[in-house]
């Protein structure tokens, strides 16, 4: 178990580093500079110039990378360029709405998926495994942003159960925050759900067809207990890595459903950090975003171990 | 008293009302008090109003931030923080600017003349507006602790709109708050900022010590009050959002709405639309300076080519939000002329063919930037570009995010022409078509000349009449291609009463009615 920990420690390490140096030079190849958007359309070139060498951008590259990779290792991610704050606070003020969107989005699709996956297993080619994967893949095929839009169009304005947008009024009391959620975890939860189902259903099929429920049923076992306690545990490890990879990827930022209903997010920030070219808030919040990935693939590994016996941690 | 007498009095009091020809609503008294929210459309780059050009700062900032000059009704130029009118002498080379006494900064400061003059020094400092107008200055002095005195190298009439500008603005900060980047936000404004936490809002609260100035408000100027507790502006960058936000009621202003949304605003009992005529007017920028355009005979084939109702068409749907107008300034703008406008709008391939063939073109691709994060500019150059290419032009359409677009523009070797936006200014001069080290870079003898001598008239009258040589001048010489004006779709609820419309919104005089 140690061993593994200390061997996955080494890879996620290894990763950030090729991490680090990539996002660098990506987001100093792409055209267009911090110092041209902060100066505005009407500025002259000399003022975008000058400017430029305020924010240090003036350095040769390689140098900047130098200062940039010596903060980093005290910990230090830098300073946004527009909002005026160290790049890791921005970061911590954006955790909150993504990890709470996350987690409700995962929880809604979980909710609906499982129980949607089972039956339409259960009751295979059958009038309602068809409405279930008809309905799934509808779901999987509707772009978020459209509906996002419906939703609040039903939702917050034809009848106001929920706001339209944001992340609640200053000073909103942690409910009030939530319930700000509520709408946008809906429609990523709902889309989430569509291909967890898909994966419940085959993977409860390959399970169901195996020797051992055969087993289950001839020693008297009922219907729901050779379900829920011995298929669908064996069933579990690919349903698992879907809702791992999905909870990770939400981790990163919903972008489109941030920007729809502007929630102060993860996702939206690095959307509008890349549009301005916010280059220490691009490189800081890629670098967290893949540290989160790496980490909830070795949390995923070590549920494996959880819920199958068989699996061993080396 | 009866019921009877009540109602009389009632009713003698709404004909009075009437024959006073006041609106019922109009009459309201202001009231004291309440919230509003307003949607933009992005989180502002910066909150000081010195360092950038961009309008949702200067929108924001100019409630925090004042001038000494302001825009009043028609784009006049009218005193915000000097008392009065500058007096002007030697020759329009030396301006004697009175300040206002007793006017309190938010950090409870009075402001005198070295708070001005330290804001003029930082202006040049930071500001490329303030670069421009320090290129004229020779001295800015303080003979008494409420006057300044401005000293020019030669006459430049457009120094009192550059005092007057809200964004890259001439703001007036204390002498002891000057630190580039900014670190504490304290102007003398009605408002100031109490909180801002970036993508979510930025909470302005009133000034209870603001000193309004006495005379009546006109434009941005005259007297302000704060009757609203909190403006909340908060960005929505989705345009559909921002509809919806407005019908449920969340916001009470929003900013730049989609033209398709105009029938859902309408009829609405909550919400109202509002139609702010003659926004701006996009431009086809060219590259006067480097590459294939600096042939001024290829740039006039171009022109002859396009057809800027389908661009407009393309770009805003109905004419209740575009005009097809050849005139640098709208009707009712002190700078509108109808000189040399018969050259707008030709949409006459035979006739491009013909001037592409003199200027010596053969095929050679030319470069057009545009960008898919402003619509309009985006359907625009769509148009355009197929309109050339069927008179025979090869045009390289490169779409690029608007970042990119800006840093590009500034190399003139890297293109030929790109799609961008302008307000109308009061001064004409400032706007980046007119001057030669801006992206364009139009220079020409006939421009030092034309141009020069509108600079250097100081008398208003006279510039509004010599305007006409400099529009002439612009459509021989075709420096860029104005492609017509446009409205902009807002909304804002019926609760929020007061607000006039004009170009940047703003929320002194206005009150929520409860």
């Amino acid at each position: 178990m140690i061993g593994f920990l200390a061997h996955r420690l080494g890879d996620m390490l290894a990763i950030l580093i090729v991490v680090a140096v990539m996002v660098f030079v990506v987001v100093r190849v792409l055209p267009g500079d911090p110092a041209t958007i902060l100066v505005g359309d009407n500025a002259s070139p000399e003022a975008a110039a000058l400017m430029r060498e305020t924010l240090g951008l003036d350095e040769p590259i390689p140098v900047q990378f130098l200062i940039w990779a010596r903060n980093l290792l005290r910990g230090d991610l830098g300073q946004s360029i527009f909002l005026g704050e160290p790049v890791l606070t921005v970061l911590a003020q954006r955790a909150e709405p993504t990890l709470f969107l996350t987690l409700m989005a995962v929880m809604i699709s979980v909710l609906i998926a499982l129980p949607a996956g089972i039956v339409a297993a259960v009751f295979r080619n059958t009038v309602i495994d068809r409405a279930v994967l008809a309905f799934a893949m509808m779901i999987a095929s509707v772009p978020s942003f459209w509906l996002g839009l419906i939703f609040i169009s039903t939702f917050a304005v034809a009848h106001p159960w929920f706001p339209v947008s944001g992340y609640g009024a200053p000073g909103a009391s942690l409910a009030e925050r939530l319930h700000c959620l509520v709408l946008p975890a809906l429609v990523l939860g709902l889309i989430k759900s569509a291909l967890i189902t898909r994966f419940t259903r085959s993977s409860m099929l390959d399970v169901l067809h195996e020797d051992f429920i055969l087993t289950c049923r001839a020693k008297g076992l009922g219907e729901w207990a050779v379900i829920m306690k011995h298929a669908l545990r064996s069933a579990f490890i690919p349903i698992l890595t879907i809702i791992g990879l999905g909870l990770a990827l939400l981790l990163g930022g919903a972008i489109v459903t941030e920007t729809v209903f502007a929630l102060p997010g993860v996702g939206n920030l690095v959307v509008s950090a890349v549009l301005r070219r916010d280059y220490p808030v691009i490189q800081g919040a890629l670098l967290v975003i893949a540290s989160v990935y790496v980490i909830v693939n070795v949390a995923i590994d070590l549920l494996y171990a959880l819920v199958d016996p068989r699996v061993r941690l080396r | 008293m009866s019921m009877r007498t009540k109602f009389l009095r009632l009713a003698l009091l709404g004909s009075v009302v009437a024959s006073l020809g006041l609106d019922p609503a109009l009459a309201q008294e202001p009231k004291r008090g309440g919230t509003i929210t307003v949607a933009t459309v992005g989180e502002p780059t910066t909150l000081d109003p010195m360092v950038t050009t961009a309008d949702l700062v200067g929108a924001i900032t100019m409630h925090v931030f004042e001038t000494l000059y302001t825009f009043g009704d028609g784009l006049t130029i009218v005193p915000l923080l000097a008392e009065s009118d500058p007096i002007i002498t030697d020759g329009g080379k030396t301006y004697t600017i009175k300040l206002r006494q007793g006017v309190k900064f938010h950090d409870g400061s009075v402001m005198t003349s070295a708070d001005v003059l330290a804001s003029f020094d930082r202006w040049k400092a930071v500001a490329d507006r303030g670069k421009t107008a320090w290129s004229y200055l020779t001295s800015v002095t303080a003979p008494d602790a409420h006057t300044i005195e401005l000293k020019l190298k030669e006459p430049y009439a457009p120094l009192l709109a550059l005092l007057s500008l809200n964004n890259n603005a001439a703001a007036i900060m204390p002498a002891s708050n000057q630190a580039n980047p900014m670190t504490k936000y304290i102007g003398t404004g009605p408002y100031t900022i109490k909180e801002r936490r970036p993508d979510q809002f930025v909470v302005l609260a009133r000034f209870p010590d603001y000193t309004p100035r006495s005379d009546k408000p006109t434009g941005y100027g005259g007297r302000r009050t704060a009757y609203i507790d909190e403006i909340r502006y908060v960005p929505v960058p989705d345009p559909n959002t921002r509809v919806e936000g407005s019908l449920s009621g969340q916001y009470d202003y929003a900013d730049s709405l989609p033209v398709a949304a105009m029938p859902r605003l309408q009829g609405q009992k909550e919400v109202t639309p509002v139609l702010q005529k003659n926004f701006g007017y996009p431009t086809i920028s060219i590259n006067n300076k480097g590459g294939l355009l600096t042939n001024m005979t290829l740039r006039q084939a171009l022109f002859a080519a396009v057809n800027n109702e389908d661009m407009l068409k393309a770009a805003f749907g109905s004419t209740e939000f575009y005009t097809l107008s050849g005139s640098l300034y709208p009707e009712g703008f002190r700078f509108h002329t109808k000189e040399g406008i018969e050259a707008f709008n030709q949409n006459n391939p035979a006739k491009a063919r013909e001037l592409a063939a003199k200027a010596g073109y053969k095929g050679e691709p030319i470069r057009f930037l545009t960008t898919t994060q402003f619509d309009h500019f985006y359907k625009i150059a769509l148009v355009a570009t197929e309109t050339w290419r069927k008179a025979g032009f090869n045009i390289d359409l490169q779409v690029v995010d608007w970042g990119t677009l800006l840093t590009r523009r500034n190399n003139p070797a890297l293109y030929e022409m790109s799609t961008v936006g302008a307000p109308f200014l009061a001064e004409p001069s400032l706007t980046f078509t007119a001057g030669s080290e801006r992206p364009g870079w139009w220079s020409s003898e006939a421009k030092d000349r034309v141009v020069g001598a509108f600079n250097a008239e100081s008398d208003p009258a006279k510039r509004a009449a010599m305007f006409g040589q400099v529009q002439k001048l612009i459509y021989a010489e075709v420096p860029y291609i104005k492609v017509g004006d446009y409205n902009v779709l807002r909304a804002k609820s019926n609760r929020l009463q007061g607000v006039i419309p004009s170009s940047w919104s703003y929320f002194w005089n206005a009150w929520v009615d409860k």
